[in-house]
């Protein structure tokens, strides 16, 4: 068995409680409410969380580990996200339309996530006082992030592309497999490593 | 004029008419020429729009060449989402194609607006939602269709902007090379003439 579901650790919930208050204010009553209803997940690393064609019910933020998001085109995989401690990643269109996924998630590193299934999110919807607020600055902050990176994709260089990923997220080239890394900055195996030297030089 | 807006919200949850009157308060009407600039890059954006009539394009600049990132038509909200969302400076151009009106409201009163109670901050968050969603398709949609596939599905979901839209927009915004969008265009043309003919 490669993925165990617990009651949440209070310490592991704080983590992912501080992740969200740089978007939003939670309350201590709010805090309480979603802790109550949160899942802790653990997964293996190379562990496929939802593969295409499967129903989301779940939404996830890292605590810790690695996790790919990716569309399978022909033969090959497209890399969407990176998610790494404190960023939310899911299969967004089915979580939040009840449809198959369009997409795959897939852990690199062994992950915990802090979870929260459909119908627990729908419970805080409906009972907890200001989840509204909450979800619709999550939704948002996840929107304009989502929006920032396709405006790097279509504004920057590919060589732009890469020195601006590897200043902000040193660490990655270490814990990404370089496929999955030139696939997500959208550059070309040979020309990624080629760059890659280039720095190393430096 | 601003009853299309109203419907608009009127998706996420039925507007009482006390509702649509606190709204309708919070909506400017803006008239504007074509290729007008309704934003600037390195202004915040002010405003999300809904269009009334007319055609607006988002874009920015990468080099000389101008990268349509969005076309909105009648019916349709628009604005440097980021920028407005976020309050920084817009990354984009927002500039009408054809002459247009559009029914406005700043990201103060939105703000204001989805604050002002419970229903108001579940159609805000059911409005993120769907804008979050339409983002995510419209980038995958980009990856997994082909330039033929992302052609053929535009004209056949939008065909009135095929003749509205300068050609070399269209192909921008579905990142088909000109040549490509040209050849594709008259491939289609030319099977519509035999099907008019028959």
């Amino acid at each position: 068995m490669n993925v165990s579901s617990t009651k949440i650790d209070p310490v592991f919930f704080s983590f992912a409680l501080d992740y969200m208050q740089r978007f939003f204010p939670v309350s201590p009553e709010q805090a309480e409410f979603m802790m109550e209803l949160a899942e802790m997940r653990h997964f293996d690393k190379r562990t496929v969380i939802i593969s295409e064609g499967e129903q989301e019910d779940y939404l996830s933020m890292v605590v810790s580990g690695l996790v790919r998001k990716y569309i399978r085109r022909g033969k090959s995989e497209i890399t969407l996200q990176l998610a790494t401690e404190g960023h939310i990643v899911h299969s967004e269109i089915s979580f939040l339309r009840r449809i198959p996924s369009p997409v795959f998630v897939e852990t690199i590193e062994p992950t915990t996530m802090v979870s929260f299934n459909y119908s627990n999110y729908e419970i805080t919807l409906e009972k907890m006082p200001g989840a509204d607020r909450i979800g619709r600055l999550l939704l948002m902050a996840m929107f304009v992030k989502k929006d920032e990176r396709h405006y790097k994709q279509l504004h920057m260089s590919t060589r732009e592309r890469f020195l601006e990923y590897l200043k902000n997220h040193p660490h990655m080239l270490q814990r990404v497999p370089q496929k999955y890394l030139a696939s997500y900055l959208n550059i070309k195996p040979e020309t990624f490593s080629r760059l890659k030297h280039l720095v190393k030089l430096k | 004029m601003i009853s299309g807006f109203l419907d608009y919200m009127g998706r996420y949850i039925v507007l009482t008419e006390a509702e649509k009157a606190a709204l309708s308060e919070l909506l400017e009407v803006r008239r504007y020429d074509k290729k007008a600039r309704l934003t600037d890059t390195g202004e915040v954006e002010q405003y999300l729009n809904y269009v009334v009539k007319g055609l607006i394009r988002k874009y920015f600049f990468r080099g000389k060449e101008q990268v349509i990132k969005h076309i909105a038509k009648e019916g349709s909200l628009l604005a440097s989402s980021v920028s407005y969302f976020s309050r920084v400076p817009s990354s984009y151009i927002v500039e009408t194609i054809e002459p247009s009106i559009v029914v406005s409201i700043s990201r103060d009163n939105l703000e204001k607006l989805f604050e002002s109670g419970d229903r108001w901050e579940r159609a805000g968050r059911l409005m993120m939602a769907d804008f979050l969603i339409e983002k995510e398709y419209w980038l995958l949609d980009t990856i997994r269709y082909s330039p033929r596939e992302r052609f053929l599905r535009f004209i056949k979901e939008q065909p009135d902007l095929v003749q509205r839209v300068p050609q070399k927009y269209l192909a921008s915004y579905l990142h088909i090379k000109p040549e490509t969008f040209s050849r594709l265009k008259h491939l289609v043309e030319s099977k519509n003439n035999i099907l008019s003919q028959a």
